[in-house]
């Protein structure tokens, strides 16, 4: 099956403001992705331009090499890298196998530029993020 | 546009990529090349993505192949630099048959878009979206393979240099063994043998992958060529040279005793 079932992604804060329609769009831009137990999924400070959701498996994240949080199925990561082009902030091992899905930036942005309602709900959870961030 | 072709048929560097165009070109000039099928990098994406009705029209085009396959990425890039892309995107060796091409092809579609890839895309300023078809072969079991390139890569002297182990020739591009070390002037007269020290060789696994066997002791350091496979390899220069131009570098490798041309690009090694 093409894309990743819209209800993974209904828990991810950068697609909150979105329609179910809207949703379903990125959804069906989504690519099946594995991942061996011990594989390194995504390395802090290296460049990266995917996000990807867990349908099955665990992965450790560790942040400065230390270990910070496991990651179960329905948990995502690498959202930032969506947007800005920026490096990982962490460092992610798949501690078992692990089916991700994931969505590249390529595909991301060309649906953004091409659909300005879509680009101003995704404005609207950066900026609802970066105000709770602040907040602590 | 016809997008999944038999490799003779490759000829839109801008579709299926320089290696797939190369080795396409290689086979309408009579050179033995394994036989294959050429994806586009539209059609590798779209397997990616898991479009029921693309992996159906793949297997049935890669099914007359028969079994194991290799399957390798033949980069698309914006100025058909293949060699640029050395190393970045993957080649799975021995997928058993066309049922489990879907997954390599994604492999193969996900290490283009991989963080080492996207890294080394950034750093040489490409930061654009990647594009990879893909050439799907036969997989050889060869006695022998290697590589050769028809103009020493170090001294630019006129002479053929001829690095070859027992097995995969993945052990000598991947550095896993002291290969063989064979020189040959253009007429065919051998300057030098120098044997290797080749402790393993990558053999396929029935059933998927490829696996390092240790290579018995009184193999390790006896040459891996004779004389007449030299000769052969020698000919064989001749003609990518004639074809390609000077200066290449060749893979190559002898299964059931025949001569297969693997891949021939420009040589890209800098001398010291």
């Amino acid at each position: 099956m093409a894309g990743v079932p819209v209800e993974a992604l209904q828990g991810v804060p950068l697609f909150a403001g979105l329609s179910k329609h809207e949703v379903k769009q990125i959804a069906s831009l989504f690519k099946e992705r594995r991942f061996s137990e011990g594989e390194t999924v995504v390395r802090q400070g290296s460049g990266g331009a995917a996000f990807f959701v867990i349908d099955s498996g665990e992965a450790t994240v560790f942040v400065a090499g230390e270990e910070y949080t496991t990651l179960k199925p329905g948990d995502y990561f690498g959202e930032i890298a969506l947007i800005d082009e920026g490096t990982r902030m962490a460092t992610i091992t798949a501690t078992s196998d692990l089916l991700c899905y994931g969505l590249t930036y390529w595909d991301f942005r060309p649906l953004v530029e091409e659909n300005g309602a879509i680009g101003w709900k995704l404005l609207q959870s950066m900026t609802k993020m970066y105000r709770e961030a602040r907040e602590g | 546009m016809k997008e999944v072709v038999r490799l003779e048929k490759a000829r839109e560097t801008a579709l299926f990529g320089s290696k797939a165009v190369g080795l396409g070109q290689a086979m309408r000039d009579g050179l033995p090349v394994p036989p294959g099928v050429a994806l586009s990098g539209a059609v590798v994406e779209a397997v990616a993505a898991g479009k029921d009705r693309v992996i159906k029209h793949v297997e049935k085009a890669v099914h007359p192949l028969g079994g194991p396959l290799a399957v390798r990425s033949s980069a698309v890039d914006e100025d058909g630099a293949e060699a640029s892309f050395a190393g970045q995107h993957l080649t799975l060796l021995n997928v058993p048959s066309s049922e489990e091409l879907a997954s390599a092809l994604s492999e193969i579609w996900w290490s283009a878009n991989s963080d080492s890839a996207i890294s080394y895309r950034q750093r040489v300023g490409l930061f654009t979206r990647p594009s990879v078809g893909v050439v799907v072969q036969a997989l050889l079991d060869p006695e022998t393979a290697g590589v050769m390139f028809t103009q020493n890569p170090v001294t630019g002297a006129d002479e053929r240099v001829i690095e070859a182990s027992w097995g995969l020739g993945e052990a000598v591009v991947a550095g896993q063994v002291i290969p063989d070390t064979f020189r040959i002037e253009r007429s065919g007269r051998v300057l030098e043998r120098t044997p290797g020290l080749k402790k393993i060789a990558i053999r396929t696994v029935s059933g998927g992958g490829t696996v390092e066997e240790e290579v018995s002791p009184e193999l390790v350091e006896r040459l891996c060529l004779e004389d007449d496979q030299l000769g052969e390899l020698n000919r064989l220069a001749d003609r990518c040279e004639l074809v390609y131009g000077s200066a290449r570098d060749i893979e190559w490798a002898f299964a059931g005793g025949t001569l297969y041309l693997l891949q021939c690009r420009a040589v890209t090694r800098a001398g010291p």
